[in-house]
């Protein structure tokens, strides 16, 4: 995007920008709804929303529209402030990580040089949102919400970053448009197989969806933090989540996939390069949808010491061989081979967190004939 | 309550009321959790908010109309419910119930069996987190089920279709076509669920090892069904007391041996295959014939006497034990519930694990409220 | 996660099967003809009557006592200089569908074939907006029989089908 858009000075261009922001991540956030309704329902043997408008379309607006007249309620006893700003400091972060994310060569909103530290720095923030939201309720059942919300959190910000580390390492450089460019011939993903894998494993429980949403599960706490939240105030959860989910699409295909730029997206063109992005993206948010169909939920304490006993230690290995490689000069094949054997170790060391299941033996003997106690 | 621990912390314990409106509590029941952190420390349950009074009722009921009152307690295997009532009528009036009778009233039982599992399989993967994809996965098979039963009986839920004797009126002539059909497509809802929950990791990590009771202790507090069988305990009445036609067809009896949630969900599990089995079987072997008694009068009246019944409900033990003292209506009927007895385990069950999985080992027991308060 | 491959490999297969959704209430499924739905009265088409009597045998077996009925001598009557054959005819039949179980007792207790359940979608689909509205009188009982749309079925109790 041109440094200053049509000529306005900086205060102007900096609005408009920051409107552009607005619109685009709400039209997205109302978008992706109607999407995931529509592929959990086929998920589901089902049809999703089909009534309003052509295929559901207008769903979300009809929604939209019907929490905008509910009566914004706030419980006696709770904190007012907390309360009330908890859901501006859930989604507001989030529309800031919009701030840096690459979708064709030359636009975006302000590349940074530090962008991926920009954008995991700002992500973060929103986990104030959910303690804010939680606390501030007044109810057990958000308080244990927002501290599960928390917990589950700061245990995936490390493997999240470390894993962003080792790309930015082979890059040489945090800024995201770099790396991109970076990947014209061969994308990341070939290089770091496992960093990919940690940062997706990550991202799905930075996001709070399943099989990490525990926070959120229906039907334990009835929806944790957000339990006191009504109408529009509880509807900035959910924008917040799926504007969450459409950047880590986006950031996920530009960090690993090759953003806009492979398959010869730096040859054909802009129009090629959005196409590149929205693919790559619409896969991504595909899978996620597709996980949260077909898994439980896992419990806190599985989740965190899933984070802090697998996915960390993995994430530090893969930033230690990285350096290696990096300074010995080792080929990049390297790479790959540890990568490959990094993601069959994490895969076994799941399974054997399990036992496998027996089926039960058919018993024909009767009760008489063996001790029953 | 106040607990102390390392000199410096106090903390309390806090008190969490699940229900009695609350997902994952299949019903109105409410327990009163005493939880320390995440930890459970003590379970109180509270049941009574579904008692409709349908024992008393059924004193001034003759043996026609107490049928649908029975069909209400247990609702989700009517079939079974029913069953337990007409054969405790038959034992004390003495009727001998016709072959074909009996053999359509297996196959029945066994299908009430399938869909009451599929509901089962259902609740528990929402309780476990999967929402709404087991439970669809399920409520289609059930869904077939349950309109085969509709073109038999006439409605869908609570049939009261059994009478003292044999059955209400025959079963439509294309019966076996619909109930190959119907087997065909609980063979493939089966296969769905199985793939889905058995082998998933996350579903494994959640159910192994939680809720687990043994079997001195399943037998002390009078559980029944499959939540006893995976125990290790190898009850079931459909071999031990042979009652319509098992005796006479092949069929195993499930039992797992951990005790824990994971078993109590593939117990019922391989159960539902065992039940497709014996349906195939009881179709082979049904013929034409009478399905009343000749000679029924038209108002039953029974001999003054006291009979037990029991048979295997998809929960456990359902039992009737019946009173009467002549005439056309009980004296007093008493249902044992299954669900009663299994649920009072649930604290032990319980205690000490987290609330997750409290929830979780409440889904596995596989209460219906109709039956635990009548 | 070779578990976890196996449950979303089940959810893509289910993915690609069309849906099981039935488009209620644009599209209404057909009902078989034994469906059980409410109560209701049978209209003698030959001799432009109901063909209930008002014997009360319904009214006393239902076990929810949800019915209220009341004879009339019939002023059709053959001795009257009419056509029919029922000394008694109905004058007032209440049925609460709030309180009716659907058991079919009733049905199986007539003595002269008048009472059947509804076996259409309009006896699944009462809904009111006030509970009043849910008791039957005798010219709403009588209203789909007389004109003609229903395809009753009436079992006779406990006789097997021919062999």
């Amino acid at each position: 995007m041109p440094t200053h858009l049509l000529g306005l000075n900086t205060w102007l261009d900096g609005l408009v920008r920051v409107l552009l922001v607005v619109l685009l991540m709400t039209v997205t956030a109302m978008l992706l709804i109607w999407a995931e309704r529509k592929l959990l329902g086929r998920f589901q043997a089902r049809i999703g929303p089909q009534r309003t408008g052509p295929f559901g379309l207008l769903q979300s607006v009809a929604d939209a529209l019907k929490l905008i007249g509910k009566e914004d309620l706030r419980p006696r006893n709770a904190d007012a402030w907390t309360f009330e700003l908890g859901p501006y400091l859930v989604f507001v972060p989030i529309f800031l990580g919009f701030v840096v994310q690459p979708f064709m060569a030359g636009f975006h909103i302000r590349m940074l040089d530090l962008g991926i530290l920009y954008f995991v720095a700002v992500s973060s923030v929103s986990i104030v949102g959910w303690v804010m939201a939680g606390w501030g309720s007044d109810n057990r059942y958000a308080m244990l919400g927002g501290l599960r919300s928390a917990a589950q959190s700061i245990s995936y910000e490390l493997p999240f970053v470390l894993s962003l580390l080792s790309v930015a390492l082979l890059a040489g450089s945090l800024n995201i448009d770099d790396i991109v460019v970076g990947q014209a011939g061969v994308p990341n993903i070939v290089w770091q197989p496992l960093a990919f894998m940690i940062f997706f494993i990550a991202a799905l429980a930075e996001l709070n969806r399943a099989p990490f949403d525990i926070p959120v599960g229906e039907s334990e706490v009835v929806g944790g933090p957000f339990v006191e939240y009504s109408g529009i105030r509880w509807s900035m959860f959910f924008l917040g989540e799926y504007a969450g989910l459409f950047i880590t699409g986006v950031f996920v295909s530009a960090m690993f996939l090759g953003g806009y730029a492979w398959p010869f997206g730096l040859q054909l063109g802009i129009g090629f390069q959005l196409l590149l992005t929205a693919l790559k993206a619409s896969l991504l948010i595909f899978l996620v949808i597709w996980i949260r169909g077909s898994m439980p939920r896992l419990r806190i304490d599985q989740l965190m010491g899933y984070s802090w006993k697998v996915l960390l230690p993995l994430a530090l290995a893969q930033v230690v061989v990285n350096g290696f490689v990096l300074v010995y000069g080792l080929p990049r094949i390297v790479l790959t081979i540890v990568g490959l054997a990094g993601v069959v170790f994490l895969v076994w060391v799941t399974e054997r967190a399990v036992r496998r299941p027996r089926v039960p033996r058919p018993a024909a003997v009767a009760l008489g004939s063996e001790a029953a106690s | 309550m106040v607990t102390e621990s390392a000199h410096e912390f106090e903390t309390r314990d806090l008190l969490l009321n699940v229900g009695p409106q609350h997902p994952s509590t299949h019903g109105v029941f409410r327990m009163v959790m005493q939880v320390d952190g995440e930890v459970v420390r003590d379970v109180i349950p509270y049941v009574g908010y579904l008692h409709r009074g349908a024992e008393k009722l059924c004193e001034t009921m003759d043996y026609r109309q107490g049928i649908g009152f029975m069909d209400r307690t247990e609702y989700l295997a009517s079939m079974n419910a029913e069953l337990s009532y007409v054969m405790a009528v038959e034992a004390i009036a003495d009727l001998q119930v016709p072959d074909r009778a009996q053999w359509i009233r297996m196959i029945l039982v066994e299908l009430n069996r399938i869909s009451s599992h599929l509901m089962f399989m259902g609740a528990f993967g929402v309780d476990a987190g999967i929402i709404g994809t087991p439970m669809i996965y399920g409520w289609r098979e059930r869904e077939a089920i349950i309109d085969l039963f509709e073109e038999i009986t006439g409605d869908r839920m609570m049939f009261a279709y059994f009478r003292p004797g044999g059955l209400a009126w025959d079963v439509p002539t294309n019966f076996a076509a619909r109930v190959q059909e119907v087997i065909a497509a609980v063979k493939q809802g089966i296969k769905d669920l199985d793939g889905l929950l058995t082998y998933n990791e996350v579903f494994l990590a959640r159910t192994q090892g939680i809720g687990v009771i043994s079997a001195a202790d399943a037998i002390d507090f009078g559980m029944s069904g499959p939540s006893i069988r995976a125990s290790g305990v190898h009850l079931d009445i459909r071999r031990d007391e042979p009652y319509l036609k098992y005796s006479e067809i092949d069929w195993n009896v499930i039992t797992a041996t951990e005790g824990d949630v994971f078993a109590r969900y593939n117990c019922r599990l391989q159960e539902m295959w065992e039940s497709v089995r014996m349906v195939e079987q009881c179709l082979d072997r049904l013929e034409p014939g009478l399905i009343m008694p000749e000679k029924m009068p038209r108002m039953l009246r029974t001999p003054p006497g006291e009979v037990y019944v029991r048979t295997e409900a998809p929960r456990g033990e359902y039992g009737i034990y019946l009173v009467s003292k002549g005439g056309n209506r009980p004296y007093r009927l008493k249902v044992r519930s299954a669900c009663l007895s299994n649920l009072q385990a649930l604290k032990q069950m319980s205690v000490g694990q987290y609330v997750a999985d409290a929830i979780l080992v409440l889904g596995s027991i596989d209460i219906v409220l109709g039956e635990v308060d009548r | 996660m070779r578990g976890l491959a196996k449950s979303m490999l089940t959810t893509l297969s289910v993915f690609m099967r069309p849906p099981v959704t039935r488009n209620y209430p644009n599209v209404h499924r057909p009902l078989p003809e034994r469906d059980r739905a409410f109560p209701l009265l049978l209209w003698d088409k030959d001799i432009d009557e109901p063909f209930c009597t008002g014997c009360h045998a319904c009214e006393r077996a239902c076990p929810v006592e949800c019915m209220t009925v009341l004879m009339k001598d019939n002023p059709n009557h053959k001795s009257v200089g009419g056509t029919s054959s029922r000394r008694k005819i109905i004058d007032k039949f209440w049925i609460d569908y709030a309180r009716c179980m659907r058991c079919n007792v009733c049905v199986e207790v007539c003595n002269f074939d008048a009472i059947a359940m509804n076996n259409t979608w309009s006896g699944h689909e009462t809904a009111v907006h006030d509970r009043k509205d849910l008791v039957m009188d005798l010219p709403q009982l009588l209203a789909l029989s007389r004109g003609g749309a229903i395809q009753e079925w009436v079992p006779v109790l406990g006789k097997a089908n021919e062999a």
